[in-house]
């Protein structure tokens, strides 16, 4: 048996197979540094990424306001499914690295979510730069702080993780001028949309007497018609991104938005949940109660059985004799209790 | 606080080692080995489980991303749990009146850690992508129109109703 059991022990930890972590990558999230690469950190199975990362804010950025930040990867060999992570984070310790730590909120991931690790998937060589851009909502508070893009990919061989931290990149934060026309910023642009829906978008201003809308159109740039800080984003009939941007004039400088990124995507799966739920729960019943009905044999109905066994295969006196059986000077409770005592003194030759 | 996903991570270790180890102690209970008390720790760590398990169900659905259920494979997480469930309940129940622990009655106890695990390993297939079992529906779900999970819960109710009757007489 334990010869049995050495023997099935080994072959199951030699049927395994070494491997990096996560391979074929995590899912968009929003993801500290600290699980960078394979949880088993030794040489074999991790390594430094060759990747030159770069980082590039608009040279004004405002306190509290949006704005684009464009991510650069270039020179980075990766597996076969051309696939890098990219992290945005504010620092290279590995903890609390999250840029809302420091009051930056994504407004829009390269991805079209709002995470600070996403998987991209483009043409990443040694020779290839890839550009990715965020949008980003600038801390509240005007300062110097520090954005880190980092990597994690595969190589061609496969089986080991790279990975790799940008130098620190400065955002200087500005105070927002008085009366400068933007964007509320209680406003958050929508992200996504499904495919064959027209997509009505309401913009909120501050200090904005007149605003312009554009739209990125193919290689060309159309404008869209603002009624009541209203308008009408036309419906998509593919898959794909569609570029769009606010130019807000008032008393002060006139400003542009960042291009915002509405993604047009098939509607996803849909279920009626009261339906679900209710289904869930009448399996639920459904189970118990078939369970209830198979009920086997308790162990009191054991217990009786185990004792009409026993009366057939070694009768008891009380149940084997009867008043007429009893021998002359017994009584019949001394009979329940002494009886087979006797009897088997009996048996065994004794003299009566 | 904490949020909703990590709760359900809490939650959903909370369930799946308890079911675990009822499975394994089921799994003597049905070869008839190891210690006597393998009865006590199969209903015990399945009591554990179950007592997780609505804190599993409600908090993974907090924690979805989109506004719903939006992927088939949380259908079907939700579907299975729920029938483990009911298993899991049924076992426990007979036990309390009286059931011997049999080969009828640690199967089903197995069944249900079974179904449980099965539920972890989707999971696993939704959040990572990975997965032991290869074979899960990621596509389909069994859907019932509404009328007919209707009839389901009645149906339920009456054999429950049926079962304590036979059982008192």
């Amino acid at each position: 048996m334990k010869f049995n059991l050495i023997l099935v022990s080994l072959l199951l930890i030699f049927s395994s197979t070494i491997s990096t972590a996560n391979p074929g990558g995590e899912v968009d999230s929003v993801s500290s540094r600290d699980c960078a690469g394979s949880c088993h950190s030794s040489p074999s199975t991790n390594g430094q990424s060759s990747a030159s990362m770069m980082l590039e804010a608009p040279e004004q950025v405002y306190a509290g306001l949006l704005f684009d930040l464009k991510s650069t990867v270039g020179n980075v060999e990766v597996s076969s499914n051309n696939m890098v992570g990219l992290n945005l984070l504010i620092n290279d310790d590995g903890a609390k690295d999250l840029p809302s730590n420091d009051g930056w909120e994504i407004i829009t991931d390269p991805n079209g979510g709002t995470n600070n690790f996403v998987q991209i998937v483009d043409t990443f060589s040694p020779v290839s730069v890839v550009e990715r851009t965020w949008t980003l909502r600038a801390p509240s508070e005007p300062g110097t702080y520090t954005l880190y893009l980092a990597v994690q990919h595969g190589t061609p061989q496969g089986g080991v993780a790279m990975t790799g931290i940008s130098e620190p990149y400065l955002v200087n934060i500005s105070e927002v001028p008085e009366n400068l026309p933007r964007l509320s910023p209680s406003w958050d642009p929508p992200n996504s949309r499904n495919i064959g829906e027209e997509t009505l978008i309401k913009i909120e201003t501050l200090f904005a007497d007149n605003i312009i809308v554009e739209m990125k159109n193919g290689g060309e740039i159309t404008t869209l018609e603002v009624v009541n800080g209203e308008f009408i984003i036309p419906e998509s009939v593919n898959e794909g991104v569609v570029e769009w941007r606010v130019i807000m004039e008032g008393e002060g400088p006139v400003q542009t938005s960042p291009w915002f990124r509405l993604s047009s995507t098939a509607p996803g799966w849909e279920v009626d949940e009261l339906t679900l739920y209710l289904q869930g729960f009448g399996l639920m019943l459904l189970f118990l109660g078939l369970v209830l009905s198979f009920r086997g044999p308790t162990s009191e109905h054991r217990k009786e059985y185990s004792e009409d066994q026993l009366f057939e295969e070694t009768p008891q006196p009380s149940n084997q004799t009867t008043g007429s059986q009893i021998p002359e000077g017994w009584t019949q409770e001394q009979w329940d209790y002494y009886g087979q005592e006797h009897l088997n003194s009996l048996n065994e030759g004794g003299q009566q | 606080m904490i949020s909703a996903s990590t709760f359900h991570v809490i939650a959903t270790e909370l369930t799946v080692g308890m079911f675990a180890l009822s499975g394994i102690a089921f799994l003597l209970c049905l070869i008839q080995k190891g210690p006597k008390s393998r009865e006590s720790v199969a209903h015990w760590a399945m009591i554990g489980g179950l007592v997780a398990t609505p804190l599993a169900i409600i908090s993974g659905i907090n924690s979805i991303p989109s506004d719903g259920i939006s992927d088939p494979l949380l259908a079907n997480k939700l579907l299975l749990s729920m029938c483990s469930a009911g298993i899991a309940l049924g076992v426990l129940i007979n036990r309390k009146l009286g059931a011997v622990v049999d080969l009828k009655h640690s199967s089903l106890g197995l069944l249900s850690v079974g179904m449980m695990l099965t539920t972890a390993g989707i999971g696993g297939e939704y959040s990572r992508g990975e997965t032991l079992l290869l074979f899960i529906p990621k596509e389909s779900v069994f859907l019932f129109p509404l009328w007919a999970s209707v009839v389901l819960v009645i149906l339920g109710m009456v054999m429950i109703a049926k079962s304590a009757i036979q059982h008192r007489i």
